[in-house]
């Protein structure tokens, strides 16, 4: 395995661990989704995971939000072990927001609902404050005119901004990201995109799996390239784009570039 | 955050079809080609013959009496209930009309009718009427107590076709009166006819109004006679005429309700108070209104109010603790001993090891049940005053309901029936698949729980009960009830069949959601995992409210399948409105002989019957085409 | 690597998680708690049921079955049963009669309604219409009440000939035509008949494989029916030479009777478990794949469980149950292979089918229908006929729905492909309609067999009748009980696992 040490650029250098990994493994029935994977994310660190299609990226940062459970060794997020304890689980879940491919909005509630609901019924907070948290992450993520309206009736884009004023509405300290731009038409990417720059920009600690290589040229830290199951290079997107060490990276990138 | 479940309100108004003139309309639908023709004609004289038949089995025959249904109308309304206490009755109703009319206000349907078509229907109903009134034989001649005169030859004499016009003369005027209706309606509109759409709920009460107002101007119906043979009520009016006031109260009643539904709707505890309505409904109509309790003071002050206050101070402050969110693992502990404790209180009075009153049982699993949920409900002060709030209203509501149960009705009844006819069937229904309900929510969750003992035991109590004929588990419950009670507690008939209704439909209910249930994408549950929700709050937020909107159209099919189903209660010996045409009419000789006359009262159940379960098939195709669920 | 402080990997020992906290535990301790909840509610509820049985003297045991149950039954293949089981099994053929003659001709009936429904004649589609909306929406019940009592009303029993002739009578004592029975060489044509297919289904496997080689239309269907056609011709005359399969049977019921019953009835049973074990893992085996065992579904699970419950049913019977169930089932002391060897011999040369007119016999008001000709009770009659008119009006609308499902573009892709319309029926539009059809018509086929319960309300003798009055006569309640619910599930499971495979096959032959 390749060196998966944190990048060294200086805003991070001082900054504690935040999402610890160490031999992480995965099996659906006979097939093993994630080998041994091994990374450690920092505070405020933006990782972008690439990798082709079934390489079990989306599968690894589902794992850190025990949508999976992994089998073997260990997710440290924030200083709490993922395990079976429902504790930490519960405490990891309300730290860890997820941005879906699928939105997966409520659509039986108005955008607002949506927002709202976690910080009501997951972090009890009154009515009254939720909603006006509500309202200020619709604008910070552009649409503060649709809050009455229900997902339906909102544009893909639209409807994965909402998504994430969502996850943000948890004040999460760790935002992950599982192909947020995939299922949205070309026009709508950037206006995702975009709230994404934003957060990174805010210092928020994020992990990506996405296939946008721009975005991932400007706004990462680090890019971590997986296949099969494993991580086969991590570094800085200079030293991934230009100049990648390993062979399947550089077969990789002669695909899609 | 109640309303998920309200369907667009877009009223569906069929697509515009160019009209087509009597001639072409003729010749495209029933002869467009000669094998059409052929059938046209085969089944058009089918039809007139049949048409005929109908009528003169049901009305011009020496073996048909009406006036057994007519004399005995209360009977089949509620059977055996004391006449001096009928008010009680009425005021039943009048609280369950009022609550269907304040859902419908709440729940409105967009659903319309066009003008167009109440005009064609009516012309339509009032040619029928017409014919049928034409095509009954001459009146059958019958003598002074009523029955048929026969000649030699056992024929039964007839009079001429004169004296039958003579006879039938309301008859033609309905179908006269319907059918001006109808042209005045249609050139009345004139060509606004086409486009102009009136709410359904509107048609149906506007209905109801002329028929129930036709009994202040028209004299019809007949006198209801008790078992002496005296007229009911007012002895110079007829039936239908004796209970013209209450109805029209009634029929103003849900005008008024639907009116304060639509009003109270834009608060959005209105659904949820009118749901907690409805469930304690069946309660109060039964035990406060129709039994008319006589509760015990002494045992009130000295026993029930301690037991309230007790469980109402010390229970809410427990949840009120238990609601704090920062309680933790501790709470869950708490909540499980409740568990044990709650249990243990069954397993003591079983082996005698203390005794205990029921309602102490109830209430300490009541608060098990409460301490189990008080983690959804943690929060601020306000909310979790608000959550031991709550629980001291429903310990109160169910100490009280407790209390009616075990007192005793002041009501001097003439049969072992206490309450029987239509009364009895709709509320069966009604309440029964009210309480269904929520069980076959719980099974279908079960069923479809990641949990495996909670699936099988989900499973196999559906599969067994779908497995098997209603009558056999009304058997079962009608025979075991009564052997599973401990000493000394009675349960009637009437409660083992509702029971086992209750049971049973739970079965096929729970099927219904479930299908709503699998609709509900794997991408909900994540999301609601993902922002930290707990199982139970995503069950109760995300998933049941997307789920239950998809299962609206079969649960409609399947709250008309317990209605019908109800009928089965009569061979379990139940006064049900079935079992009085069936057994208790055709058996009375006093104070007129009505032996025998069984088809009449069944025609009539039918009917009845038929109009209710319509009617809801209506109202579900409507949904189903406005929620585009069947059409593809 | 960062190796110092808390929360990274290297200074964090494995802590162990209380068990409280412990998801699995939780979970797992969750579910017992449920279960025990619910066995304690039923073990209270069932000791509290045995207290009071035990208080009113009832017992709770199943001596019934084997004793006189001291009454008749109004009809049935035995009027006058021996046995309480014997009088059950008379109800259980009754229900099973009743409902699959009420299945057959609900389908017809309600194929045509349906049908019908679709017609672009007015006047037909309305009727059919008119018919659906009206049966469906009055309670089956009512109906049957309303149809017994127009049978009631119809004419007495009169001495002389029926409307046609004899053949065909009707009045209030029900409706009589010729029966059609089984004759003297039944048996022996049946194993022609048996043979028979045997071959013709060889000489379809060959037709189609010309077909499928040449491409010539073969015919294959045609030929299975001209070769069985054939041989039943032909077997009517011929079947006599079977009869020595009497002392096959005979000889194999001595050879049973002589070796050691125990000993054989263990091998039996054996037999039939290792069958089941053998058949869940060839189950098992067709579930895996080289990736492993697929996640087996709640269905897979309850197939596999019948399959023990079947094994060791008939394990049961064999061992203990074969000689009092075979006396209810068959009426008769002999054991089955002799019961079986007597239905062949030397002396049956008579045709295998016979028919006979209704007869009458009795005097003056007390007529009645000999036993020669086919009656139909008339509690028969009203059930058949309640139940087929009201699942009809289910099956017209599962009918119709199924024809309408098939989207509006395969019929005119059949169009495109110069498919007549005919072609287009058989081979597009019915196979997708039959597919969307079947599972609502299975449950159709149930709620009628569930139905039939209900000629307990005009005295049809079917099961829950006879159980009811067994109950009545002995207080056994629970053990009447039981039975009906048994015999009703089976039948239910029956029912589904045959439409199942007809789903199965349907969705192979559309792949």
């Amino acid at each position: 395995m390749t060196d998966t040490s944190v990048a060294d650029t200086d805003r991070l250098s001082g900054n504690k661990d935040m999402i610890v990994c160490e031999g992480v493994n995965k099996w659906f029935g006979d097939f093993q989704a994630l080998k041994g994977v091994t990374a450690t994310i920092k505070e405020q660190e933006v990782v972008v995971v690439l990798g082709p299609s079934g390489s079990g990226k989306s599968t690894w940062i589902r794992c850190i939000n025990r949508l999976e459970a992994h089998q073997g060794g260990t997710i440290i997020v924030d200083g709490v072990e993922l395990s079976n304890d429902l504790r930490n689980i519960e405490k990891i879940r309300s730290e860890v927001g997820m941005v879906f491919q699928q939105f997966n909005l409520f659509p039986h509630l108005t955008v607002r609902d949506n927002v709202t609901l976690a910080p009501i019924w997951v972090r009890k907070r009154p009515r009254a404050e939720a909603e006006q948290l509500a309202m200020d992450l619709l604008e910070r993520v552009g649409i503060p005119e649709q809050a009455d309206k229900y997902p339906g009736q909102l544009s893909g884009g639209q409807q994965q901004r909402v998504a994430i004023a969502r996850s943000l509405a948890m004040e999460p300290r760790v935002m992950l990201f599982d192909e947020p731009t995939s299922a949205l038409d070309p026009e709508m990417i950037k206006e995702v995109l975009d709230v994404m720059k934003d957060l990174a920009r805010g210092g928020m600690t994020m992990m990506v799996v996405t296939h946008e290589m721009g975005f991932a040229r400007e706004v990462a830290d680090r890019i971590i390239f997986m296949e099969s199951g494993e991580i086969v290079e991590s570094g800085t997107p200079e030293h991934f784009f230009t100049n990648p060490t390993e062979e399947r990276t550089k077969l990789f990138l002669s695909q899609i570039l | 955050m109640t309303d998920h479940i309200t369907i667009d309100q877009t009223p569906a108004l069929p697509p515009e079809k160019p009209r087509l003139t009597a001639g072409s309309w003729v010749r495209q639908n029933l002869f467009s080609s000669v094998r059409s023709g052929i059938l046209t004609v085969i089944f058009g004289v089918f039809s007139f013959f049949a048409f005929k038949v109908l009528v003169n089995t049901m009305f011009e025959n020496p073996d048909r009496d009406w006036l057994a249904v007519k004399t005995n109308l209360r009977l089949y309304a509620a059977f055996a209930y004391p006449i001096t206490q009928f008010v009680r009755v009425w005021v039943a109703l009048g609280l369950v009309l009022a609550l269907l009319g304040l859902s419908l206000g709440i729940w409105r349907s967009a659903s319309a009718v066009a003008a167009r078509t109440i005009a064609s229907r009516l012309i339509a109903s009032g040619l029928t009427v017409l014919a049928g009134t034409l095509l009954v034989g001459p009146p059958v001649l019958r003598d002074e107590a009523g029955e048929p005169v026969y000649d030699e030859t056992f024929e039964a004499l007839r009079g001429t076709w004169r004296s039958g016009l003579e006879q039938r003369t309301g008859w033609f005027l309905l179908a006269f009166a319907l059918v001006a209706a109808g042209v005045a309606l249609w050139f009345g509109l004139g060509s606004r006819r086409n486009t102009l759409t009136v709410p359904t709920t509107l048609v149906v009460w506007i209905a109801s109004g002329v028929v129930i107002g036709s009994t202040w101007v028209v004299r019809y119906g007949h006198y209801g006679l008790d078992p002496e043979g005296v007229p009911v009520g007012d002895p110079d009016s007829l039936v239908a005429m004796s209970t013209r006031m209450p109805w029209t109260v009634m029929w103003l009643l849900v005008a008024v309700a639907y009116q304060l539904g639509r009003f109270v709707s834009r608060w959005n505890s209105s659904r949820l108070l009118i749901t907690a309505a409805w469930f304690l409904a069946p309660f109060i109509a039964f035990w406060v209104i129709l039994r008319d309790p006589a509760i015990d003071y002494g045992h009130v002050w000295s026993t029930d109010l301690p037991m309230f206050l007790g469980f109402g101070v010390l229970g809410g402050l427990l949840l009120f603790l238990l609601a704090d969110p920062k309680i933790g693992e501790l709470g869950r502990f708490i909540a499980f001993l409740l568990v044990v404790v709650a249990a243990l209180t069954f397993v003591s009075g079983f082996y005698g090891w203390f005794s205990m009153l029921q309602k102490a049982r109830i209430s300490f699993c009541l608060l098990a049940l409460f301490a189990l949920m008080a983690n959804n409900f943690a929060g601020d002060r306000q909310t979790r005053l608000r959550f031991a709030g709550a629980w001291v209203l429903l310990i109160g509501i169910a100490h009280y309901f407790i209390t009616l149960m075990n007192s005793p009705s002041t009501l001097e009844l003439r049969a072992d029936s206490f309450l029987g006819g239509f009364l009895f069937t709709m509320f069966a229904a009604l309440f029964g698949l009210m309480f269904s309900f929520p069980l076959g929510v719980l099974l279908a969750l079960a069923r479809t729980s990641t949990l495996p003992i909670f699936r099988l035991l989900a499973t196999w109590f559906i599969e067994f009960v779908r497995g098997v004929p209603f009558i056999t588990v009304l058997f079962f419950f009608d025979i075991m009830l009564p052997l599973f009670l401990p000493a000394g507690m009675e349960a009637p008939d009437m409660a083992a069949t509702v029971l086992g209704l209750v049971l049973f439909s739970s079965a096929y209910l729970a099927e219904n959601v479930r299908g709503g249930l699998q609709s509900v994408r794997r991408g909900q549950y994540e999301a609601a995992d993902a922002i930290g929700l707990t199982g139970a709050q995503r069950t109760s937020l995300i998933v049941l409210p997307q789920a239950l909107r998809v299962s609206i159209p079969p649960l409609v099919g399947q709250a008309i399948t317990t209605y019908k189903e109800t009928s089965l209660f009569a061979i379990i010996g139940v006064f049900d409105f079935l079992r009085v045409a069936n057994y208790v009419v055709p058996n009375q000789s006093t104070p007129v002989n009505f032996i025998g006359h069984k088809l009449e009262g069944l025609i009539f159940v039918s009917f009845v019957y038929w109009l209710g379960s319509i009617t809801m098939s209506k109202y579900s195709q409507n949904l189903e085409s406005k929620m585009g669920v069947g059409e593809r | 690597m960062t190796t110092e402080g808390e929360g990274t990997l290297a200074g964090m020992q494995p802590k162990r998680v209380p068990l409280y906290r412990d998801a699995t535990v939780v979970k797992w301790v969750t579910q017992v708690i449920a279960l025990l909840l619910v066995l304690g509610a039923l073990f209270f509820l069932v000791e509290e049921a045995g207290a009071n049985l035990k208080a009113k003297s009832i017992p709770n045991d199943f001596d019934f079955l084997g004793i006189n149950p001291g009454f008749n039954i109004s009809e049935g293949i035995d009027k006058d049963p021996n046995t309480g089981g014997r009088a059950l099994w008379v109800g259980m053929v009754n229900t099973l009669r009743l409902a699959m003659s009420g299945i057959v001709f609900a389908t017809l009936l309600g194929l045509a309604i349906g049908i019908a429904r679709l017609s672009d004649n007015w006047i037909v589609n309305r009727l059919a219409s008119i018919y659906i909306e009206t049966i469906r929406n009055i309670p089956i019940l009512v109906q049957i009440f309303i149809i017994a009592v127009l049978l009631g009303s119809a004419g007495r029993l009169v001495g002389d000939t029926g409307p046609i002739n004899g053949w065909f009578m009707v009045s209030s004592k029900g409706l009589a035509v010729p029966r059609i029975f089984p004759s003297d060489g039944f048996y022996q044509w049946l194993v022609v008949l048996a043979i028979g297919t045997l071959l013709a289904r060889a000489v379809r496997k060959r037709r189609v494989t010309h077909q499928d080689l040449t491409g010539a239309i073969s015919y294959p269907n045609l030929w299975f029916g001209a070769v069985l056609l054939l041989v039943a011709v032909v077997g009517w005359f011929v079947h006599p030479v079977f009869g020595f399969l009497n002392n096959l049977f005979n000889e194999i019921g001595d050879a049973w009777g002589s070796i050691p019953q125990s000993g054989a009835k263990l091998v039996l049973a054996a037999g039939a478990v290792t069958a089941s074990l053998l058949w869940i893992r060839r189950f098992l085996n067709s579930k895996r794949s080289p990736a492993g065992l697929a996640k087996l579904t709640d269905d897979d699970m309850f197939r596999m469980i019948f399959a023990v419950i079947g094994g060791l049913l008939v394990a049961f019977v064999v061992t203990i149950g074969w000689p009092g169930l075979s006396s209810w089932i068959i009426n008769s002391g002999q054991d089955f292979w002799h019961f079986l060897g007597d239905k062949f011999g030397d002396g049956r040369t008579g045709n295998p089918v016979d028919a006979m007119r209704p007869t009458i016999v009795g005097e003056g008001t007390l007529l009645n229908y000999g036993s020669q000709g086919l009656v139909m009770s008339p509690g028969f009659a009203a059930m058949f006929i309640g139940l087929t008119l009201y699942t009809a009006s289910f099956v017209a609308e599962i009918v119709r729905g199924g024809i309408l499902a098939v989207p509006k573009g395969q019929s005119e892709a059949a169009a495109a492909i110069g498919l007549n319309r005919a072609q287009a029926l058989r081979h597009v539009i019915l196979p997708q309609a039959v597919r969307v059809s079947l599972p609502p018509l299975g449950n159709q086929y149930l709620n009628i067999t569930k139905n039939t319960s209900l000629g307990i309300a005009i005295g049809f003798a079917d099961v829950v009748n006879v159980g009811g009055t067994v109950l009545n006569q002995s207080g056994k309640a629970l053990p009447v009980i039981a039975i009906w619910m048994l015999f009703f599930l089976c039948c239910s499971l029956t029912i589904s696992v045959v439409v199942n495979w007809f789903n199965v096959r349907t969705r192979i032959v559309e792949r």
